[in-house]
């Protein structure tokens, strides 16, 4: 018996077969745990509750765009718009929220639902606008997205001349800045985001659907599933998570800006490849997607407290992403070797 | 003798003889290309030089590039066709500008360098705002609060850069940070704001303030981040005035944040007066003639020119904005146009 086969017949039997499936499966999650070791032992000042608080909140973005991005990849479909969908609805919570904007004077009550309503709103509109596109027009999702990502983001830059819209309403400031338990409100909800739609994706006809369709788009219509109902649902999804971080954006930066979240998208789909979803579909799990999501915030917070000239900051997390990633890949080999 | 209808004639005649419609008034349409209508200055600075420019008599056509080169060269070449009497040129890249900088010469089309320097070949003018020298300013403004709290110059300062590729951020930190070298009790830490996005501004602030809870003051490159990272401050449970802030550009967001209490100083480019100093030249520009190296005096501003080895070159200082004069009508975050009179230069 060569080598090889001998370490594949000993992988091969039960428990140990286990453990490296479980750890494989988690990789990611490993990752992020010696990389958090790393920058505690060797970052001044990273190894303290308000950092890692700072993490789970600055994660809150990049993670609704990355599980928007993850549900529609899942079911075969892309949507490169969700950073300008969340740009212009951070926009448009500001101009309906501040004193800047529409100044509407409205009390908290008032303002929080009405911004909240306008932004989702907002969201529909663009997930089933880009439905449309690809399933009735029937161009290409990457196309098709990425002309409405062009097109809304000039519209961001139109929608007030450029200029920025500040002084939030203090109410609507208010939801970026609460706690639950000392923990940041943003990451309460980030995190309940995640754990929702995990429960969708796994538990929920509509997630195994998703699933079926990214998989293959005929089998589950010869099976009798609405494949363009769950598709549409998938664009709409994507839309309302995407508004809803413009909303949370608009709150955490007290306005909005022409420029608002310029480049998340790139974070949000490096999150979502590294999270384990398959670009091709019908693979993948949000856990994994938020362990991604908090291995970037992890860098960009390390990069945030090391000494380096600013001008190696891109470089250096470009890096240290190039390396998680490909960390993350050796366990396809490993996969393919051993199991 | 005239009956009534040889004068209804003669009146009739004069009338139209009289009436000169606009388009023949016009000396001829100039070009001004921007790099990027995502803030308010370059789009402010078009609309002042659109009135400007009118009252010497000339039409102006503004395009956007959206921050890349290569479709500033496509305006440049595009635009060279329509025959403009000067190109007036915010490079998106000052080398890559360079090509179709000197194809509009071959064409006879002078081209006019404003806000940032083309120093790869001669321009008829540069009208620039003296960036290292804001930088200098608001490291001499920092010093001054610093020792107004302290009683010396000293504590935590936060220097949020704009994107580290971008010129005038690069300037804005050679002249601040220089200037803060020579106070060895202030610990200046500097992070870039990549692609000058607020969103990055407020996690750089927020991860600085979990690190050194008792910074001192945040220079930020530009008033265009000053709403989030306040927002920050503000949620890390500081008072307006604890952490105290300047920014580097006299951006609307800082003026904001000034009114608000937030922010103590913005150090503005003189916009206003950069583009004024177009319109002086102007007339010396199109005729090629010699413009003198000196002092000028540019709405109030001292502008320094020289003759660099692109042309002449005119820097021009910026000026510090307070509480005091936050609303004041020269601040270019207000969004006004200077309502004067344009004295071209003879």
């Amino acid at each position: 018996m060569s080598h090889d086969n001998a370490l594949q017949a000993d992988f091969s039997a039960g428990p140990t077969r286990q453990i490296v499936e479980l750890l494989l499966e988690h990789a990611v999650w490993l990752i992020l745990i010696v990389l958090l070791a790393v920058f505690c032992i060797f970052i001044p000042g990273y190894a303290q509750t308000g950092i890692f608080f700072n993490i789970l909140e600055q994660s809150t973005f990049i993670g609704l765009l990355s599980v928007s991005l993850a549900i529609v990849i899942i079911a075969g479909q892309m949507d490169l718009s969700c950073e300008a969908t969340m740009a212009l609805s951070a926009m448009v919570t500001a101009w309906l929220g501040s004193s800047q904007g529409l100044n509407l004077d409205l009390p908290g009550w008032l303002i929080v639902p009405i911004t909240l309503s306008a932004a989702l709103l907002l969201g529909i509109v663009i997930g089933l606008f880009n439905a449309l596109l690809v399933l009735r027009v029937g161009v290409t999702a990457f196309i098709a997205t990425l002309a409405t990502y062009i097109f809304f983001r000039g519209t961001v830059v139109a929608f007030n001349g450029g200029k920025g819209i500040f002084g939030l309403n203090s109410d609507l400031r208010a939801v970026a800045t609460f706690r639950v338990f000392g923990t940041p409100g943003l990451a309460v909800i980030t995190i309940f985001i995640f754990v929702i739609f995990s429960a969708i994706l796994r538990k929920t006809p509509f997630g195994r659907y998703l699933y079926l369709l990214g998989g293959n788009a005929v089998a589950p219509f010869r099976a009798g599933i609405p494949v363009v109902k769950v598709a549409v649902w998938a664009f709409v999804i994507s839309g309302l998570l995407s508004a809803f971080a413009g909303w949370l954006l608009a709150a955490r930066t007290a306005g909005a800006t022409a420029n608002l979240g310029v480049g998340m998208i790139f974070e949000a789909f490096a999150a979502v490849v590294i999270g384990g979803v398959s670009l091709k579909g019908g693979v993948g799990s949000l856990p994994g997607v938020f362990a991604g999501v908090l291995l970037l915030t992890s860098i960009r917070t390390a990069i945030n407290l090391l000494g380096m000239p600013p001008q190696y900051t891109q470089m250096i997390q470009g890096a240290l992403v190039l390396a998680a990633m490909t960390l993350d890949s050796f366990k396809q080999v490993i996969r393919v070797r051993y199991l | 003798m005239l009956n009534r209808a040889g004068i209804s004639a003669l009146v009739a005649a004069s009338i139209s003889f009289s009436y000169v419609p606009a388009f023949a008034q016009s000396k001829g349409t100039i070009a001004y290309l921007l790099p990027d209508s995502g803030g308010p200055f370059y789009p402010d600075a078009g609309k002042i030089l659109k009135e400007f420019l009118q009252q010497e008599g000339y039409d102006l056509t503004i395009l956007d590039s959206n921050n890349k080169s290569d479709v500033q060269l496509n305006q440049i070449d595009n635009v060279i066709n329509l025959k403009p009497k000067a190109i007036i040129v915010a490079a998106v890249d000052f080398d890559a500008v360079v090509p179709g900088v000197e194809k509009a010469k071959a064409a006879g089309i002078p081209t006019i360098a404003f806000d940032r320097q083309i120093k790869g070949t001669t321009v008829g003018l540069t009208s620039v705002a003296g960036a290292v020298e804001i930088g200098q300013i608001a490291a001499d403004q920092a010093a001054d609060l610093l020792k107004a709290r302290y009683g010396q110059v000293k504590g935590n300062v936060l220097e949020i850069t704009g994107d580290p590729g971008d010129a005038y951020s690069v300037s804005l930190r050679e002249g601040f940070d220089g200037k803060m070298k020579a106070f060895p009790d202030v610990k200046l830490v500097t992070k870039p704001a990549m692609q000058w996005e607020p969103t990055n501004a407020a996690n750089v602030a927020q991860d600085q303030l979990q690190a050194v809870p008792n910074t001192d003051l945040i220079f930020y490159h530009s008033g265009y981040l000053a709403s989030a990272v306040t927002a920050v401050v503000q949620a890390a449970g500081k008072k307006a005035g604890e952490v105290m802030m300047i920014d580097g550009d006299g951006d609307p967001g800082g003026l904001t944040q000034i009114r608000a209490g937030w922010q103590q100083v913005s150090v503005q480019q003189p916009m206003p007066a950069q583009v004024y100093a177009i319109a002086m030249f102007l007339d010396k520009v199109l005729k090629g003639e010699e413009i003198k190296p000196g002092k000028y005096d540019v709405l109030g501003l001292e502008g320094t020119m020289t003759n660099e080895k692109w042309g002449p070159n005119l820097k021009i200082p910026g000026s510090v904005i307070t509480k005091a004069n936050v609303d004041g009508p020269s601040n270019w975050g207000n969004g006004k146009v200077p309502q004067v009179k344009v004295q071209p230069v003879n």
